[in-house]
């Protein structure tokens, strides 16, 4: 049923190196005096989304959604304006954060914005992550969001394509299974269809988002 | 002797410890200080559960500081909400399960967003925001610590 299409992998450089602030600030033991790298990096960018020189091409997915139904990501989406983040349900901190975010940012939009906006999150644990737990966990945020689950390697494709960097999930020997989230929510424009706008861990807030949203939606810059 | 205080600018290095560590946490250096005589001396502060979306599982963050010049180990965490709370941190987005998490002399071990957090697991309930959640800390030296940790809204995220 799935679809799969060889992906170019090129394009992971720019936002590899984004994921990467997560990590490296290991160092806060320390005593009085810190200079906190992380607040130098983020006070020489403008506190919000960052607008890409070299905008993305929609990731030619086509997945299961929560339904159960066959779901093309360019298609089903074109012209609208989408946000598109990976993670995965089993993930108590970023995940409910990132798209609890999105949903009270949405939420203080138009009505007609609201029906414009299509928001979706693509699993990164598809094995766990079936369409059925999709969707309950997403309906618990909004009901509007799309859940696509479906085969990892195409799904890795896909997001590497947008410079989101996954690993498929594995079983530790203590029988935990580690999964990864996309660090990044990317913002599509309605009128090109690129990802032109993307948002970091840090700047993925419902704030942040509530202001520019109502940019994206339209298309423009926030 | 008496234990040892350092004054620390406590708050803003809560404050700052929780927007550094962002990551990996700050598992480097446990034992430290030869100062044989002094002991850890805890705190807990900042602690909260953002309202779960589902109830297989939680997250929990808080501060722990140490003032005193020795270091101690978080050991486990007990709670009523589950009979498991799991030890995380994050690495490249990754969460990976310890058993024990070193809290600095002179320092604190931060469970923050994006960074270490709390898990709790297969909850015997879904608490929302306005409930309390009690924690017990159990560390490898200092006596245990028991909190009541209120439930916020799942989007909550301490302010700078």
């Amino acid at each position: 049923m799935l679809k799969r299409k060889t992906l170019t992998a090129a394009a992971a450089l720019c936002a590899a190196a984004l994921t990467l602030t997560a990590c490296g600030s290991d160092d806060t033991s320390g005593s009085g005096d810190k200079t906190d790298p992380a607040a130098n990096v983020q006070s020489e960018q403008k506190k919000g989304g960052a607008l890409l020189d070299k905008p993305f091409a929609k990731p030619d997915l086509t997945l299961t959604d929560t339904k159960g139904k066959e779901y093309d990501l360019i298609e089903e989406t074109k012209g609208s304006p989408t946000l598109l983040f990976f993670g995965y349900t089993h993930c108590p901190d970023v995940c409910p954060l990132t798209m609890s975010n999105i949903a009270i940012a949405k939420s203080k939009l138009s009505k007609a914005e609201q029906e414009k906006l299509r928001v979706v999150f693509v699993t990164s644990d598809p094995e766990r992550d079936t369409p059925k737990r999709l969707g309950k966990w997403l309906r618990m945020q909004d009901t509007s969001f799309i859940g696509l689950t479906g085969d990892f390697d195409t799904i890795q494709a896909g997001a590497r394509s947008v410079g989101v960097h996954i690993e498929p999930s594995y079983e530790k020997k203590n029988g935990d299974v580690v999964s990864t989230h996309g660090a990044q929510v990317l913002a599509f424009s309605p009128k090109s269809d690129e990802g032109y706008v993307l948002y970091t861990e840090r700047t993925s807030t419902a704030k942040i988002l509530e202001k520019e949203l109502p940019a994206i939606v339209k298309g423009e810059t926030p | 002797m008496n234990r040892r205080r350092t004054a620390l600018p406590a708050a803003s290095l809560a404050l700052a410890g929780m927007f550094a560590l962002g990551a990996c946490g700050s598992d480097s250096d446990s034992d430290s200080g030869s100062d044989a005589k002094a002991a850890p001396a805890l705190k807990a502060h900042g602690a909260y559960v953002p309202q779960p979306v589902m109830a297989d599982m939680a997250g929990a963050f808080l501060v722990i500081e140490n003032s005193g010049g020795k270091a101690d180990k978080l050991t486990s965490v007990t709670s009523d909400l589950t009979d498991e709370v799991q030890l995380h941190k994050t690495v490249d987005q990754q969460m990976q399960r310890v058993k024990s998490m070193p809290v600095p002399a002179d320092g604190s071990l931060d469970f923050a967003r994006g960074g270490n957090h709390l898990m709790l697991v297969d909850l015997h309930r879904k608490p929302v925001k306005g409930d309390k959640v009690s924690l017990e800390l159990h560390f490898e030296k200092s006596d245990a610590i028991k909190l009541s940790v209120p439930v916020k809204a799942t989007n909550h995220t301490p302010e700078k």
